[in-house]
């Protein structure tokens, strides 16, 4: 019995790879349609990014970035919606600049979601979406030395200076927070070496889980205040907003896909076993 | 000589009083002037014939080997150069090694396939690939598209790299740039057809990923030493000399930078060493 | 030779300083070309070069179709593709009420909607990929090799388990048992005697028991056996340790690199 038990492992373990595609997939798919509504508590970093926003007094103005594209977009628009309905609900105006050509759509569909259609605020005087340009780290050089020499009009063509809510907004220093929504390069990394850190406003990030080792040294010596840490962050801001949104509900199938990949790790761990004994054994 | 002479003539222009210069970066204009000065004694060292110990990076050794399967298997090498462009010091290292690939590929007379994702790129690669098939005395071998473009958006240039893997099963697929996201994708592929992979990047979050996908991996430091450990040409072995010795003095600071910490927390010294170091 | 030795080393040299030495320098003009012009060349010339790498795949997908080379088919798709995006930005924007420029981000016109139903779905289905990737390596590569390797495999699943809210419902009891059956099974391979096993099992239940029973059963304590508390540390700790090491490596390795392209040390670039 023990023996057929072994060759059945071995033989499984032996299995094409897209077999494990199939599983992994449909351990995806079907927490999606069946949801466990497992429990979200807020990690450290999380809670410190909350606790920033919060800190804020009303009417604060708040720089928000969108660094990221239609690619990483269900893992980092979950967390811009929710700290952008977190800064609205918290009376902050918001003025949006993008770091990548496809973060303008993205601030455009989180902008017209959120500031328009839920909280129904006034274009200029509650938010304004400046938009993209060309440079990377240049553009945030060139936020932080003279906003006006490098945005004559936002996105909708509008001249600057004819925007209610711009009236004395020069440069990155006239900000009281910065908030960097970012998948990659330009993203955190840069607004905190040539942004926050020279100017000393506040700031913290949304990132994509892979870009989470990159920039903790950074969460960790506070120059960054918090990090939201991929889908997990951004279900947790919304936990801690108390707004369930698109991050809680792909939690329940990122629970059950780690836990596959992990009950892989382990099967395959047993295979290796046995083998290395049999290779002893012989 | 020079550097006393330098740095006396710095000393007697700060106390006249430095106009035009920012004080307040002063640390990192020394920091600066420090470690490029220590750069260049060891690399003047090494010019004038001191020999430097190199150790074995076994990841630049089977690039070779790596050459050598495709040819014995008469399949291209696949080399992809990253997926940022020229103002980035990957892609330039990256660019650099391909030279030795390109080397190495025209001895061997096998194909060689460099999918790129941004122009200049394609430029640099396709002058540097020229070059080193001229060197070898094999211009007649060289061809334009080799270097080719793909496109300049991160995930489409993973599905045309993998289109490329797929269909020609390439002996041999070399990483060496500044990666994203893409790069687990582009490894796997890689190991799912069975080739020769080797990996070298700056990229801290994609290490893990090539580590585990790819037979070797540069990781940061040594994919910077490869220009020099395969040229094997003095002045760049004096330079990672020199890069040695900087992590030394680096790692010096940490710790002292840390003891004068402790002391000012103690309320033993009243100089706060973390407002001496932050640079405005 | 001059123009493709001396005036590219030269070149390289005097923008290298400029750029390295003018950020310590007080003046409005040096300040300005360090901090916009230099990089906004760059961008200039980058976005030129783009007609370089756009004839050049076109010349490529052109050829293979034109000559019938394996997978001819796929090349009609790239070049299907290009010249629909060509028509959507520059040529018909699918809606007049909106003017030139602004097509590309206004909701009704082509421009969008190739963004929306085409390059969205594209983009995040390529994405999506790393998730089956992931897994296939996790399957592959994490293996029980030796002490190094076991230290990555478990602190790989603790991160894996406690980043998710899966994690924060498992107890630390739980994982404590579990410790127990794996501190038996080990006894039992080291030392191959049945009482043993027998003792480590069953002393390990009785304390852990005894002490819940205690404690009353919280979650997430003790905290140091709580997945979500010991992934934070895992995280926070050796991780940024290690993170921090290799960062300033790299730090070092560019910074070696960059200054042996401004003094010209090394010429590799121009293929030296």
């Amino acid at each position: 019995m023990m023996k057929y038990i072994i060759e059945l492992i071995l033989s499984i373990g032996k299995v094409d790879r897209r077999w494990i595609f199939l599983v992994i997939g449909l351990a995806v798919l079907l927490p999606l349609f069946f949801p466990l509504g497992l429990p979200i508590r807020a990690t450290n970093a999380t809670q410190r990014v909350y606790d920033a926003v919060e800190e804020l007094e009303p009417n604060s103005k708040v720089l928000v970035s969108f660094e990221y594209g239609p690619s990483t977009k269900p893992e980092i628009h979950p967390m811009a919606i929710a700290i952008l309905r977190h800064l609205f609900t918290n009376s902050q105006k918001v003025y949006v600049t993008c770091l990548w050509p496809d973060g303008q759509f993205m601030a455009e569909d989180a902008l017209t979601e959120i500031a328009e259609e839920e909280y129904g605020l006034t274009y200029g005087e509650d938010y304004v979406l400046l938009g993209f340009r060309p440079g990377n780290e240049a553009v945030v050089k060139g936020l932080v030395s003279n906003i006006r020499k490098l945005y004559t009009t936002d996105a909708r063509g509008t001249l600057v200076d004819q925007i209610p809510m711009m009236a004395n907004v020069n440069k990155v220093k006239d900000f009281d927070f910065i908030f960097s929504a970012s998948a990659g390069y330009p993203g955190t990394i840069e607004w905190v070496q040539y942004a926050a850190d020279p100017t000393g406003v506040p700031m913290s990030t949304g990132t994509t889980s892979i870009q989470v080792n990159d920039v903790m040294p950074y969460v960790q010596s506070g120059q960054v205040k918090g990090i939201l840490a991929g889908m997990p962050g951004a279900a947790e801001y919304e936990a801690l907003i108390g707004s369930p949104g698109i991050g809680t509900s792909g939690m329940d199938a990122q629970s059950i896909a780690h836990l596959v990949i992990v009950l892989f790790i382990v099967f395959g761990n047993i295979t290796y076993f046995i083998e290395t004994q049999r290779a002893k054994k012989y | 000589m020079v550097a006393c002479g330098l740095s006396l003539a710095f000393l007697v222009f700060l106390l006249a009083g430095h106009p035009g210069f920012r004080e307040e970066r002063v640390v990192m204009f020394l920091a600066i002037n420090i470690m490029a000065g220590t750069l260049v004694y060891y690399i003047r060292l090494a010019q004038r014939g001191e020999d430097f110990y190199l150790r074995t990076i076994p990841g630049l050794k089977a690039v070779e080997e790596a050459v050598g399967r495709s040819t014995e298997m008469g399949k291209p090498v696949l080399y992809v150069p990253g997926i940022m462009d020229m103002d980035q010091v990957e892609t330039v290292a990256g660019v650099i090694i391909l030279g030795h690939v390109a080397k190495m590929t025209a001895r061997y007379e096998t194909s060689l396939n460099v999918p790129v994702s941004r122009s200049i790129v394609m430029k640099a690669g396709r002058e540097i690939v020229r070059e080193s098939y001229t060197m070898e005395g094999r211009p007649d071998l060289f061809q334009d598209d080799m270097v080719h473009y793909l496109t300049d958006d991160q995930f489409a240039y993973a599905a045309g790299v993998n289109g490329i893997m797929v269909r020609e099963k390439p002996a041999a697929c070399l990483y060496m740039g500044k990666f994203y996201a893409e790069s687990l994708i582009l490894a796997e592929t890689g190991n799912s057809i069975g080739a020769i992979q080797i990996a070298g990047t700056a990229s801290q979050a994609q290490i893990p990923f090539f580590v585990t996908a790819c037979d070797y991996t540069l990781i940061g430091e040594e994919f910077f030493a490869a220009s020099a450990y395969l040229s094997q040409k003095p002045e760049l072995l004096g330079g990672l000399k020199g890069q040695d010795m900087l992590k030394a003095f680096v790692t010096a600071v940490i710790l002292l930078a840390l003891s004068l910490r402790v002391f000012n927390d103690l309320g033993w010294i009243g100089w706060n060493v973390i407002d001496f170091l932050t640079v405005q | 030779m001059l123009w493709k030795r001396q005036i590219p080393i030269l070149i390289a040299t005097v923008i290298g300083l400029l750029t390295l030495f003018g950020w310590f320098i007080d003046n409005p003009g040096i300040e300005s070309f360090v901090n916009d012009d230099a990089t906004q060349w760059f961008d200039i010339l980058a976005s030129f070069a783009i007609f370089l790498g756009a004839l050049n795949l076109m010349k490529l997908q052109g050829k293979k179709v034109l000559k019938q080379h394996s997978g001819w088919q796929y090349s009609l798709f790239a070049i299907g593709g290009f010249i629909f995006a060509i028509v959507a930005g520059f040529i018909y924007k699918g809606n007049d009420a909106v003017s030139w420029g602004f097509h590309v981000t206004s909701k009704g016109t082509l421009f969008k909607w190739m963004f929306d139903f085409i390059f969205t779905p594209l983009s995040a289905t390529m994405f999506a990929l790393l998730a089956f990737f992931v897994a296939s390596a996790s399957y592959r590569a994490f293996r029980v090799r030796n002490l190094e390797a076991t230290l990555l495999l478990v602190s790989g699943i603790i991160i894996m388990v406690g980043r998710v809210p899966l994690g924060s419902s498992i107890s630390s009891w739980f994982i404590m048992y579990l410790l127990v059956l794996v501190g038996s099974i080990a006894a039992n391979i080291k030392l191959q005697d049945k009482i043993i096993t027998f003792g480590v099992l069953l002393g390990g239940v009785v304390i852990v028991t005894i002490w819940g029973s205690l404690a009353g059963w919280p979650v997430d304590q003790p905290s140091i056996f709580y997945l979500p508390m010991l992934q934070d540390w895992i995280y926070n700790n050796p991780n940024v340790a290690g993170a921090r090491a290799i960062m300033i490596g790299i730090g070092l390795g560019i910074f070696a690199t960059s200054i042996r392209y401004i003094l010209g040390v090394e010429k590799s670039y121009i293929g030296e």
